[in-house]
């Protein structure tokens, strides 16, 4: 009778502190929504990718073959592979299950191989992990780490972060025994911002539930899209019936699909990108969030984040005097093997769901941290009190 | 067991269920627990020390401010032209406040007093030409008339448009050390007549080592140098009517960087490139096409930031082993050029000569004001890293703050200090202060101890605390309440059995 009248009142406190719960993370959205911004997304320099595989596992063939789908096109595209920081969580191609050691496949038929002769891969295994991926982003690493780790950007760099994996409400599951929340990326987004090591960024995950993941971002010149809306699941594509397991999601298929029409000197713009998606095919509602960036999203070429370079400045001839050079600015071409494209299958594979019942709470506000800890010494006296009652009931 | 056994004793006889050994075990867990609560908090909180936030914000206030001393030696009416020119001068700094910022122009009649004794004066003097030599601008002054092309010229010495943000993307980043690498690159060496050494150490010698030098207060370099013998392009030059051509788009994706390795990645400083690419014998001769498809004489072209490209036709048809010295020279005039942009060296204006007593390459008027402008960027970069510690060490719960990150703030917090103090006597120990307090302010940022933890909502933290205490404690609890009422009952019986 004691245990149970106990056990209730916890389940009273729990359900309260669910209740703030919401309230707080509202609050946090709409802050969020009026995020500080104050640079111009204008000229960048530089190009860096950061592309995440977070699951590790065989039957998790698919979340290697996206990340590496993603990391030949950023490649083809123009970013060299000192700038793209790959953080494969397993190595699908030497796994003694893969009949076809060496290599991973994105499609039904096995036209092209990702794996390749060329591919460097920079957090593997079990190196690839929370912790590590925070570090990456806000560069803080110890001395001894190589410059092939570490992500060396400034203020004129434009930075493309590709995730995938399982996923749920404002989670992404890595190496099935930890997760990052969505608050752990926004706020290491922010500390970006603030040392200035990013121009604009483009955040990109295939999961499911992904658009929750950016929801919470607050720092400027963050343009974001997602597979999925809460609640739902991202499916994968198709299978090899030789590989045995899924080989792609469909999100990140098409995609990547969508980029064998990108060239380096395309001028085709993120609205072009994100009017391609369809719901019918992908089979879940992709999301894109475009409020922190101040581009418009017509004018914001993809070859701003997938490509290279994009000035150069002829010099004079050599003999003459001293410098004034003159400047041209643009983008250019170059041609890329077509990706085979299987025989396409309705989906069938549904990824694994997981839900936590844990709800958002806002991290970064004095008053919430306040509020948090007297609901907690509040709760702890509610817990006394129902114990001495209890105890002394009787 | 029945109750008539004779085994079976009155549970109050039994030993240790008399009432003190009860208590006492009970009162021992609950001492144990009590005891463990300081160990279990201090293994459970976050060093956060807490930073010099008033001290911070109050560097963040002070602006740096260089202060330009400049003297004026042109004859009899140096007096006045020096008043003209610095009304000339502060109506120029009216017109662009953003290209003065930072800095203070005082003019002055050199015959003042105290002046001559001034570290670093600069002196106008009378010529009939431009020239300058040291901190010495000769000019021709043909009295007043001559006072605004003077301030005209004196303000492109002092504070050059290079330095301002419009040439802002082109200067690599300030970094205390930079890789230099040199780079032969023979498209295709198996289609013959290609090159297979080069004096690369003579000509860094000759055309770099002179730069590096005078630089050497701002910055130090490492050089590497390689040639690689096949470097294939990742797009094809068009055919033009006397070779190949490359249009300025293909310029943008002209490093191949997928097959091309330009640079060791022995180690984290920033690397500057600086390529030679000899066609192949196939697609020579290779020339850059200007925006309307016309062969252009150039053959050199910039990356922002990254380095700079040179396309060598070789002009003879017999086979080539070595790039001697003197077909270096063009190459590595060029070079330097591109490395003086991208390390932010103002040139000089067009139609100023310097007359050297020394064989140096950059005037002392070049130097100072790349020092000003790295001074004065380092200072602003110094005070937004550390403004951002502050920030985020207040908006972020979880992140840890250690004895390092402390000693590394207030480190850049007395450079800085030695900076605004110094930044009138010393123009040099001005920017190492700032080159210091940039370098500490980083490192407080990068430190790898400020990780912020990741994040747990109150409810994970329940969920996770709840399960492994709840059992244990809740006994522990019930016991110690029934324990105490047992004793009240005890001490009231008492009671009433004394009053009766």
């Amino acid at each position: 009778m004691h245990v149970l009248s106990t056990i209730l009142s916890l389940l009273l406190l729990y359900l309260s502190t669910w209740a703030w719960a919401v309230d707080v993370s509202q609050e946090d959205a709409v802050r969020g929504f009026f995020g500080n911004s104050t640079t111009s997304g204008s000229g960048h320099t530089n190009n860096w990718a950061v592309l995440v595989c977070a699951s590790r596992y065989w039957f998790n063939y698919r979340h290697m073959a996206n990340a590496l789908g993603m990391y030949r096109t950023v490649k083809r595209l123009g970013i060299p592979d000192s700038n793209i920081i790959l953080m494969l969580a397993d190595d699908a191609s030497c796994n003694s299950r893969n009949k076809f050691p060496g290599s991973v496949y994105a499609n039904r038929g096995r036209h092209l191989d990702l794996y390749g002769d060329n591919i460097e891969v920079d957090y593997r295994g079990y190196e690839v992990t929370v912790e590590n991926f925070i570090r990456v982003l806000t560069g803080r690493m110890d001395p001894s780490v190589p410059r092939s780790k570490r992500l060396l950007t400034d203020d004129r760099s434009n930075v493309f972060v590709y995730m995938t994996g399982h996923g749920g409400n404002e989670f992404l599951k890595f190496q099935d025994n930890e997760e990052i929340s969505a608050f752990d990326i926004a706020d290491a987004f922010e500390q970006m911002y603030q040392k200035k090591r990013y121009n604009e960024i483009f955040f990109m995950i295939d999961t499911c539930q992904a658009n929750t993941m950016y929801s919470k971002f607050y720092s400027p010149n963050i343009l974001a899209t997602g597979s999925s809306k809460l609640g739902e699941n991202s499916y994968s594509y198709e299978n090899d019936n030789d590989i045995g397991v899924a080989v792609i999601d469909a999100y990140t298929h098409y995609v990547l699909e969508y980029m064998e029409s990108i060239n380096k000197t395309s001028h085709k713009t993120m609205a072009d990108l994100f009017d391609t998606y369809d719901v019918k095919k992908i089979n879940s509602h992709p999301g894109v969030r475009s409020d922190l960036f101040k581009r418009p999203l017509d004018s914001a070429l993809i070859t701003d984040f997938f490509g290279g370079v994009s000035q150069v400045e002829v010099s004079p001839p050599p003999p003459p005097p001293p410098p004034p050079e003159e400047e041209e600015e643009s983008l250019s071409d170059v041609q890329a093997p077509i990706e085979g494209e299987g025989e396409r299958k309705p989906p069938r594979h549904q990824k694994q769901q997981q839900r936590v019942h844990a709800s958002a709470l806002s991290q970064t506000s004095p008053d919430a941290g306040t509020w948090r800890q007297l609901r907690a010494w509040g709760s702890i006296a509610i817990l006394g009190c129902l114990v001495g009652w209890v105890g002394l009931r009787k | 067991m029945s109750s008539n056994s004779p085994l079976a004793r009155d549970p109050s006889t039994l030993f240790f269920q008399a009432d003190y050994v009860r208590r006492s075990i009970i009162s021992a867990y609950w001492l144990i627990i009590i005891l463990a609560l300081p160990l279990w908090w201090h293994t459970t909180s976050i060093e956060r020390l807490s930073l010099p936030s008033s001290q911070v914000n109050e560097q963040i206030g002070h602006d740096l401010r260089i202060p330009i001393r400049i003297g004026l030696d042109v004859g009899s009416d140096s007096s006045s032209l020096a008043l003209r020119l610095q009304q000339a001068i502060d109506a120029l700094i009216r017109n662009s406040p953003k290209r003065w910022e930072g800095l203070d122009i005082h003019i002055s009649n050199t015959a003042a007093k105290g002046l001559n004794n001034v570290d670093k004066l600069y002196t106008v003097v009378n010529s009939d030409r431009i020239a300058v030599r040291g901190r010495q601008l000769a000019f021709p002054m043909r009295e007043t008339a001559s006072v605004p092309e003077l301030a005209e010229t004196l303000s492109d010495l002092i504070s050059p448009l290079a330095s301002t943000s419009e040439q802002d993307h082109r200067v690599a980043q300030y970094s205390p050390r930079y890789r230099l690498s040199f780079t032969l690159l023979n498209e295709d060496a198996a289609a013959g007549n290609f090159f297979t050494e080069w004096d690369v150490s003579d000509a860094i010698a000759h055309h770099i080592s002179p730069i590096l030098s005078q630089l050497e207060v701002l910055h130090n370099f490492t050089i590497e140098s390689q040639v690689q013998f096949h470097a294939p392009l990742a797009f094809s030059p068009r055919i033009v009517n006397d070779g190949f051509g490359i249009i300025p788009e293909d310029l943008t994706v002209f490093v191949n960087s997928a097959e091309w390795t330009l640079s060791s990645s022995a180690s984290n400083d920033p690397v500057l490139h600086f390529v030679i690419f000899v066609p192949s014998a196939e697609r020579r001769p290779l020339h850059i096409l200007d925006s309307n498809g016309e062969v252009s004489s150039s053959t050199s072209f910039l990356l922002p930031q990254w380095g700079s490209i040179l396309i060598l036709n070789p002009q003879d048809s017999f086979p080539l082993s070595k790039l001697s010295s003197p077909s270096l020279r063009p190459v590595f005039s060029a070079f330097s050029i591109h490395l003086l942009s991208l390390l932010g060296v103002p040139s000089l204006p067009p139609g100023i000569k310097e007359i050297s007593d020394d064989h140096h390459v950059l005037t002392d008027w070049q130097l100072d004001s790349l020092l000003r402008y790295r001074a004065l960027s380092n200072a602003r970069g110094s005070k937004d890293t550390l403004r951002s510690i502050v920030n985020l060490v207040d908006q972020i719960e979880n992140m840890p703050v250690g004895q390092d990150v402390r000693g590394d703030i207030q480190g850049a917090l007395v450079a800085l200090e030695e900076m605004f103090e110094l930044s009138k006597a010393s123009l040099t120990e001005t920017f190492r202060r700032s080159a210091r307090a940039l370098t500490l302010s980083s490192r407080a940022f990068f430190n790898p101890g400020m990780l912020a933890l990741l994040y747990f909502p109150a409810e994970h933290k329940y969920a996770v605390y709840t399960p492994m205490f709840a059992s244990a404690v809740i006994p522990l609890f019930v016991a110690a309440l029934r324990e105490l009422a047992s004793w009240r009952r005890q001490r009231n019986e008492r009671a009433t059995g004394e009053a009766t």
